[in-house]
């Protein structure tokens, strides 16, 4: 047995040494330019990412910009893995709030706080979802938010008035504008799988707490949910969620009159409609209210780049940063069709000048809500009261549980695992 | 020969073997064992700390476990776990042995037929959850409604149910695994000499008794194995089950490696992701041990 | 532990009986035998084949997505036969994504793990099955044990070590990490089981040393277990989506299955794309399978019994 021991002291030891040489290319091209690495998804398939990137080259021509590009559907495990292993890529694009959560609270990322500053609060939306006593470790870039989708040829002769709905107005159109059955079913509305378009709606409009493991302001949601369902109005949540439906599917094959959704959608109508997969004409609203007193209350998801803490180049990095969320990088991003976290009149000109964006007011209004409330807000209990409220509210949707008895599992499970 | 130069050969002997059988093992262990089993290892240790992948692992000593004891979420994935593994391992097991023995006669198409009964674990995962969900749908369905057919009045929900979603992803997962382990069985069956079923033929033993007393015997090292790694991977089951419900509706069909997987890399407790690893391992662990006792037993 | 389990109790009357079919000479009664003989393997044929037909919906399913528009691909109710075909779908793929590099990779990824695979869990297992030494069992119990962890569990700690070593990014690391797996050794070493000690024996006899053993008696006799294992370990390298995911990052790098989950998108997905690859990606795996499974032939192992 002796000699493979020394073969195996011989490897580990060759382990070690090579353990010496870390990865990662180095941090200038052989021209001596900067490279800035950002971590990314889809970088082929995601315009924006490139608008923000040939928008930054032309600005500063001597930083050499490398996406790091890594499959959206399991991105923050990758980028968890990653860090974990100490990479040093400098940008880190945070897809979403809990993922910010995540690598900020383990001191994954630097403070960008004197960046910020340097921002116009006034027309900087999205920010306050970042502040994390009072630091902050990404800014956003993008600000997405829910709104109706309506299809307007559907609708057109029905003279329904979208512009000051009530969620009990919004049930009533749903149900006189299903039609059909069978194949050719039209449903008056289309509802999403998500617990958000239940939940988060519930709770930005009537300013229930997510985390409070309190969650009796889910009821009246719940109860129009159920009942489109169970009149026929909506696709049943176990048939979409089974079959996989996707609801780009039900709105640009005519099987939906109205949908919420993100503003993200926007641009897949207007890429749909460019290449003539979708031919009518469609439109947006606001969310439908609790009452109608004409304000528009509604909840949404930033997303952000953050500087890795191990950046290699932090100066680039953080250049990038300014650009992105900074009125350049807006107007870059509201070119294709995406709703920037920064906004002025100019850019919200670019942003309905896109070809095929419908440009009429009850759009427009669509487009400025009075108040945008986070979907989730953060904190360390967010992924675990997720957990809960997801595995609770598929029960109450298919009807394995009642709404009375989701809702108190609901309150118990957070108060006693989540605490 | 003395009796002392008698035992230094031995010795001298047996030394000799133990090399000559670890230089057989050597050039794949070394890549196994830096790659894998410190990497094992070093998972099994971070069960006992508190650990979040960035920081230095602090050591908690059984705290991880006595939360996982609390937690309800540990204890509904395990259960689910177990009951997969009672569905998976029989069905998969008599469905592959089933299909390698009537695959194994010369047919003609033998080729293509085998190719088809494999094929379900080479279809895309995606396919296989939308087409087995319409299959199974509770309304228009084509399997409830051959179960109304034949006077079942309320058939089950499958997915869409708490009660019956286990079911469905068992009966999916026998579907798509049966083709891998026939293939195991295939290649066990050509280790069986023609003579033995010839010899028998003569003796006037019908397909039945050929297959009792001649196929189930021979075979039995790679039913060994194939039973091991079914248990195996029934007990770390994780592709098919989020494809197909993602744990739901509800936890129903929420499996350990699930739970692992969201504890550990989803919210960073990898030191109590690794608990449920370890314990995870230590029922697989003691099942395989049992099979292998009872496996040398019969080789007796 | 390593004795051969050919039955000893079973029905045999030696191998030495003629071998002569079941009354080749009678007649009546044999005729009619094997009328009924015909007629069951008719039938099972017939059932085989509509087994098969049904175990293909799925699939069948994959191949009608994969000419459909992206938003025909996931309806309720399902539509099997789409409005319009697209055929051009076949050809868009190559030039959405470089999926002519992504075939590459794949291919060189899965025919070297699989190269490798075969060859030291063949190896290896002859250490296991047919050497004796002191630990031997626990070693093997370590190796098998291992496969009880679930992947998902120690991906971090592995990622940690590749990533000290260097070989993050690399197409070595994937080899390094899936070529070396216990599943080949433990394959091997079942079947090594069922050779007869008494072969090797008599080689031993002969003068041959055990690698000499391994490579010309033992290796040859378990070609249909080589087919099996070989054929395994192709399918599911080429088939892994999460370790090439974790561990490639340079699109140039990318397998079919990363490649192909480029079509999913953050808030929405091109399923025909992803079924028009799948079924692309899926052509390989059939050529390995048909070539593969000509080894599972009956008779083609000599018992090797005297």
């Amino acid at each position: 047995m002796r000699r493979p021991a020394k073969v195996l002291t011989a490897a580990i030891a060759l382990a070690l040494l090579t353990a010496g040489c870390g990865s990662g290319g180095s941090d200038t091209t052989a021209d001596g330019k900067k490279v800035l690495r950002i971590a990314l998804w889809n970088y082929d398939q995601t315009p924006e990412f490139k608008a923000l990137i040939d928008g930054f080259k032309a600005k500063y021509p001597d930083i050499e910009v490398r996406p790091v590009d890594i499959l959206s559907d399991d991105y923050s495990e990758k980028v968890t893995t990653m860090l974990a292993g100490g990479d040093t890529t400098d940008v880190l694009t945070m897809k979403t709030l809990t993922d910010y959560a995540r690598f900020g609270t383990r001191g994954q990322l630097q403070s960008v706080t004197d960046e910020a500053a340097k921002l116009d609060k006034a027309k900087y939306g999205g920010l306050d979802a970042y502040d994390m006593d009072g630091e902050y470790y990404a800014l956003p870039y993008r600000q997405d938010f829910y709104v109706l989708y309506y299809n307007k040829s559907l609708l057109k002769d029905s003279g329904a008035d979208l512009s000051g709905l009530t969620w009990p107005d919004y049930a009533a159109l749903a149900k006189q504008q299903t039609r059909g059955s069978g194949g050719s079913k039209v449903y008056g509305t289309y509802q999403h799988t998500w617990r958000s378009l239940v939940q988060a709606i519930a709770a930005a409009q009537t300013g229930g707490d997510l985390l409070g493991g309190d969650y009796g302001f889910f009821k009246d949601q719940y109860a129009m949910a159920l009942d489109l369902q169970k009149s026929g109005a909506a696709m049943p949540w176990a048939t979409a969620n089974s079959q996989k439906v996707t609801y780009k599917t039900m709105f640009t094959t005519d099987k939906t009159v109205m949908m919420p959704m993100g503003t993200w959608f926007a641009a897949v109508l207007l890429q749909e409609k460019a290449a003539g997969n979708f031919k009518d004409d469609w439109g947006m609203a606001p969310l439908p209210q609790l009452t109608a007193d004409g304000k528009a209350t509604t909840f949404g998801a930033p997303t952000a780049f953050a500087v890795n803490k191990k950046a290699k180049n932090s100066d680039a990095a953080r250049k990038f940063l300014s650009f992105a969320s900074g009125p350049e990088g807006a107007a870059a991003v509201a070119k294709i069709g995406i709703t920037p976290s920064y906004t002025d009149e100019a850019i919200m000109n670019t942003y309905f000048s896109n070809q095929g964006m419908p440009s009429d007011d009850l759009t427009k209004k669509a487009m400025h809500p009075d108040t945008v409330k986070l979907e989730m807000p953060i904190s360390e209990k967010s992924s675990d009261v997720d957990t809960i409220l997801t595995e609770e509210h598929q029960l109450v949707m298919t009807g394995e549980k009642s709404l009375d008895a989701g809702i108190k599992e609901m309150d118990s499970r957070v108060k006693s695992e989540v605490g | 020969m003395s009796p002392e130069s008698g035992a230094t050969a031995l010795k001298r002997r047996q030394r000799r073997t133990t090399l000559v059988g670890w230089s057989f093992i050597l050039p794949n262990f070394l890549g196994f064992a830096a790659l894998t089993l410190i990497p094992v290892l070093a998972t099994l240790l971070l069960a006992f700390t508190d650990w979040n992948s960035y920081s230095t692992p602090q050591w908690v000593g059984l705290e991880n476990f006595r939360r996982m004891l609390d937690s309800d979420t540990f204890w509904v994935a395990l259960s689910n776990t177990g009951w997969y593994a009672v569905g998976h391992i029989p069905l998969t097991l008599a469905a592959s042995l089933g299909l390698a023995v009537l695959l194994n006669q010369k047919l003609r198409g033998v080729g293509f037929l085998r190719t088809a009964f494999f094929f379900p674990y080479v279809t895309s995962l995606v396919a296989v959850a939308v087409v087995w969900n319409m299959l199974l749908s509770p309304d228009l369905g084509p399997v409830n409604q051959l179960l109304k057919a034949v006077g079942v009045g309320h058939p089950p929900g499958w997915t869409t149910s708490t009660d019956w979603a286990m079911p469905a992803v068992v009966i999916t997962s026998v579907w798509r695994d049966m083709g891998y382990y026939m293939v195991l069985y295939l290649a066990g069956l050509q280790a069986i000499p023609a003579e033995l079923y010839e010899a028998a033929r003569v003796d006037g033993a019908g397909p039945w008794q050929r297959f009792r007393h001649i196929t189930v015997p021979a075979l039995r090292p790679t039913t060994f194995f194939v039973l091991v790694m079914l248990t195996i991977s029934s007990f770390k089951v994780f592709d098919l089950v989020q494809i197909m419900t993602e744990g739901g509706p509800g936890r129903s069909t929420l499996v350990l490696s699930q739970v692992i997987f969201r504890e550990g890399i989803k919210q960073g407790r990898f030191g109590y992701s690794s608990a449920i690893s370890l314990v995870l391992f230590v029922i697989v662990l003691t099942i395989t041990v049992v099979q292998f006792r009872f496996q040398r037993r019969n080789e007796r | 532990m390593n004795t051969s389990v050919l039955p000893e109790d079973s029905t045999t009357g030696g191998a030495a009986r003629p071998l002569g079919g079941d009354g080749a000479g009678r007649s009546g009664p044999a005729a009619r035998r094997r009328a009924v003989r015909l007629l069951g393997r008719v039938l099972l044929h017939a059932a085989l084949i509509a087994l098969a037909a049904a175990i293909l919906v799925p699939f069948a399913w994959m191949l009608v997505s994969s000419v459909k528009r992206d938003s025909d691909v996931l309806t309720v109710p399902i539509q099997w036969i789409p409005e319009e075909f697209r055929w051009d779908n076949f050809t868009h793929i190559w030039t959405r994504i470089p999926l002519l590099t992504y075939l590459g990779n794949s291919l060189f990824l899965s025919v070297t793990i699989t190269g490798l695979q075969v060859l030291t869990g063949s190896f290896a297992a002859y250490g296991f099955a047919k050497t004796r030494f002191p630990g031997r069992d626990a070693l093997f119990l370590a190796y098998v044990s291992t496969i009880a962890v679930p992947w998902q569990a120690y991906m971090v700690p592995q990622y940690i070590i590749m990533e000290r070593l260097g070989l993050v990014n690399t197409r070595l690391s994937l080899i390094l990490l899936q070529a070396f797996g216990a599943f080949g050794v433990f394959l091997m070493r079942q079947y090594y089981l069922t050779i007869p000690d008494e072969i090797s024996e008599a080689a031993r006899l002969d003068g041959l040393s055990e690698y000499g053993i391994w490579a010309r008696i033992v290796l040859p006799l378990s070609k249909p277990a080589l087919a099996g294992l070989a054929l395994l370990t192709f399918v599911n390298t080429w088939n892994d989506y999460m370790g090439p995911f974790i561990y490639l990052t340079d699109n140039e790098l990318w397998t079919v299955q990363l490649g192909l989950r480029q079509f999913v998108g953050v808030y929405d997905s091109q399923y025909a794309m992803i079924m028009t690859g799948s079924v692309v990606s899926v052509l390989p795996i059939l050529v390995v399978f048909l070539a593969g499974q000509r080894y599972f032939v009956q008779g083609i192992a000599t018992s090797g019994m005297k």
